[in-house]
């Protein structure tokens, strides 16, 4: 797998994510790569979750809206530096991810989906109705940005793209070592037979716990980075269309595999602001409906999203068709 | 006081009656297939638009029947188009991942097809009682209201006769009790299931013109059934029809009661507190037996 071949490629592919930004100086342009990658951590959290885990989490926008409204209100509030800000709301989001968890530990499929639901529909109508707090609906704007260091100012798309770009590659190294350990293969044991993982020795109730405490960590952190950049943030956050953003980019990316989200996120970032394009010209709102329509030819005819495509091309063409 | 408290749950059983009527079809699809379809809601929003465009069409006593008639026939027609299409493909690699995915993209799609082609205004349907309201000393009620009660009462008992008597109905619950033993008695598994996903899509799409005369219409109002509709479900025990039924009443006169005594904001708060609680307490529902 990692021949000198393999290794010039990602050395080559690391070089160029490095140096995109200065390669594209369109603005927009690099807006849109900083949002791909604050989705890349956002979708690939949940992906730990729902794809290595098998946990249906459907209210991810939770630990997103915990992340974005924490580092946010701290700021504001209290003054709190951003920087530690990022963390105290991936922390509180994993906290509140631990408690979730611990009922979670006995409910699956639709069960634990509509638990997750509540508990996200829950916090959104807090962050709608603690007006004195959140200011409800409008929303907070003003959120301070990062400070800068070193005469760097984290106020524009091209600093703040390595910020970002730091982010995902922190959460990707944490789930790439995870899910690669022993703890991985004990995970995804655990997806596909949960009793008969338990009967090897496997525990799942400390795997399940310990994952969901990890993926809610990143939902949160990604929301943080979310709030300094766009420096304003709305109960919408928190709305399970936040969460059906992550799970239509992780599928088609590819669930259960590590570069399935980040393929996803870039893609449905880049797709949805082309879409946008072709809506002024024919003034029809068709970015969600692609959306909807590309998760259900993913889920029936490409399973395992592109990865999945790609990896059966590979395999040989004789065995790229499905049985169906 | 006295008043106010019976005003809220008479509201809360009408409101209560349409819950149950659009959860029934979803623990109905449940119990028998094993599918939990988050876009249920979304059949109910298009038959709430089938009333809508009926009704500015045909007014009068007569757009309303036609109204209840065409939501039944077309959203139920529109169930077999989906069962067959989208989720049968997926009977040969049956997770609860995939399946609910797969109802999560129906979801998005139907949403937003109906933004496309019905706009996004909300809209209301007709009173066709001019407002007329009932004053019956401790409570009061719109005639409309009252009349969305009685035809979901009448609906699901209707229903009910049709699962205890009629040949299909029977095999209906047979096949949600026992798949296998009931294909071994000589049951069209497939036939039952889409007559299943039809009649459940048709309640929902029944329940959506009742639950227009309540509430706005517009195209992603679908979430609000389809949320809580899975409440009333789990509720009462996933699969279990009787318990569905009890629940909806539960969850209407709860949030009613919740809404004017504890907070109106928190009001749809209520129902996934009490899931929550009632999942962490007694995990199969206030109805459910444990299956197994």
């Amino acid at each position: 797998m990692t021949g000198p071949r393999q290794k010039l490629l990602w050395a080559l592919a690391a070089a160029l994510t490095l140096a995109l930004p200065w390669l594209i100086s369109d603005r927009y342009i690099q807006h849109l790569l900083v949002m791909s990658l604050i989705f890349v951590i956002f979708a690939s959290s949940w992906n730990l979750l729902t794809g290595y885990a098998g946990q249906l989490n459907l209210g991810h926008a939770a630990f997103f809206g915990i992340g974005a409204y924490t580092s946010a209100l701290l700021a504001l509030k209290l003054g709190v530096p951003p920087w530690i800000g990022l963390f105290l709301g991936g922390f509180l989001a994993a906290g509140s991810g631990f408690v979730l968890g611990i009922p979670s530990l006995r409910l699956s499929g639709p069960y634990l989906a509509i638990t997750t639901i509540g508990f996200a529909e829950i916090l959104r109508l807090v962050a709608m109705n603690w007006v004195s707090l959140t200011r409800g609906s409008l929303g907070l704007y003003g959120v301070p940005p990062l400070p800068g260091f070193f005469g760097i100012q984290f106020t524009t798309e091209l600093t703040f793209y390595y910020v970002a770009l730091a982010g995902a590659a922190l959460a990707l190294f944490c789930f790439r070592r995870l899910t690669r350990s022993e703890f991985g293969l004990s995970l995804q044991a655990m997806r596909e037979d949960e009793q008969g993982a338990e009967s090897i020795g496997v525990s799942t109730n400390r795997f399940k716990l310990t994952v969901f405490t990890v993926s809610a960590f990143f939902g949160g952190f990604s929301g943080a980075l979310l709030a300094h950049y766009q420096r304003l943030i709305s109960p919408d956050l928190l709305s399970l269309h936040e969460t059906f953003q992550a799970l239509t980019m992780t599928i088609i990316g590819g669930l259960g595999t590590l570069t399935g989200p980040v393929i996803g996120a870039v893609l449905l970032t880049f797709l949805s602001e082309g879409l946008r394009f072709v809506e002024d010209v024919v003034k029809i709102d068709v970015r969600l409906i692609i959306y909807g329509a590309l998760l259900v030819v993913t889920i029936l005819f490409m399973r395992g999203g592109i990865v999945g495509l790609w990896e059966r091309l590979r395999a040989g063409r004789g065995q790229d068709t499905e049985e169906r | 006081m006295e008043s106010l408290f019976l005003q809220q749950v008479v509201n809360g059983l009408i409101v209560g009656s349409v819950y149950s009527l659009i959860a029934v079809g979803l623990t109905m699809i449940f119990g028998v297939m094993r599918i939990s379809n988050f876009a249920h809601g979304d059949f109910s929003m298009l038959g709430a638009y089938v009333a809508v465009f009926i009704l500015a069409w045909l007014p009068g006593w007569l757009g309303w029947v036609g109204s209840l008639l065409a939501a039944a026939a077309g959203v139920g027609l529109l169930g077999i188009l989906i069962e067959r299409g989208l989720f049968r493909p997926l009977l040969t690699r049956w997770t609860d991942l995939d399946q609910i995915m797969v109802s999560i993209g129906l979801f998005i799609l139907l949403e937003n097809l109906a933004q496309l082609f019905f706009g996004a205004t909300p809209r209301m349907l007709p009173d066709p009682f001019g407002e007329a309201t009932l004053n019956l000393g401790l409570f009061s009620t719109s005639v409309m209201r009252l009349l969305c009660f009685i035809l979901a009462l009448v609906i699901i008992i209707l229903l009910q006769i049709y699962l205890n008597r009629a040949r299909m109905g029977v095999a209906i619950q047979a096949t949600a009790q026992n798949r296998k033993a009931a294909q071994l008695m000589g049951i069209n598994i497939n036939r039952v299931y889409s007559l299943t996903f039809a009649l459940g899509s048709a309640l929902a799409g029944l329940g959506g013109v009742l639950y227009g005369t309540l509430f706005a219409i517009y195209p992603t109002m679908g979430a609000m059934p389809t949320l809580k509709a899975f409440v009333v479900t789990i509720l009462g025990g996933m699969g279990n029809i009787r318990g569905a039924i009890f629940s909806g009443f539960i969850l209407g006169v709860a949030e009613t009661l919740g809404g004017s005594y504890i907070s109106m904001e928190y009001k749809h708060a209520i129902g996934f507190i009490i899931i929550i609680l009632v999942l962490l307490i007694i995990p199969h529902g206030l109805f459910g037996r444990s299956e197994e």
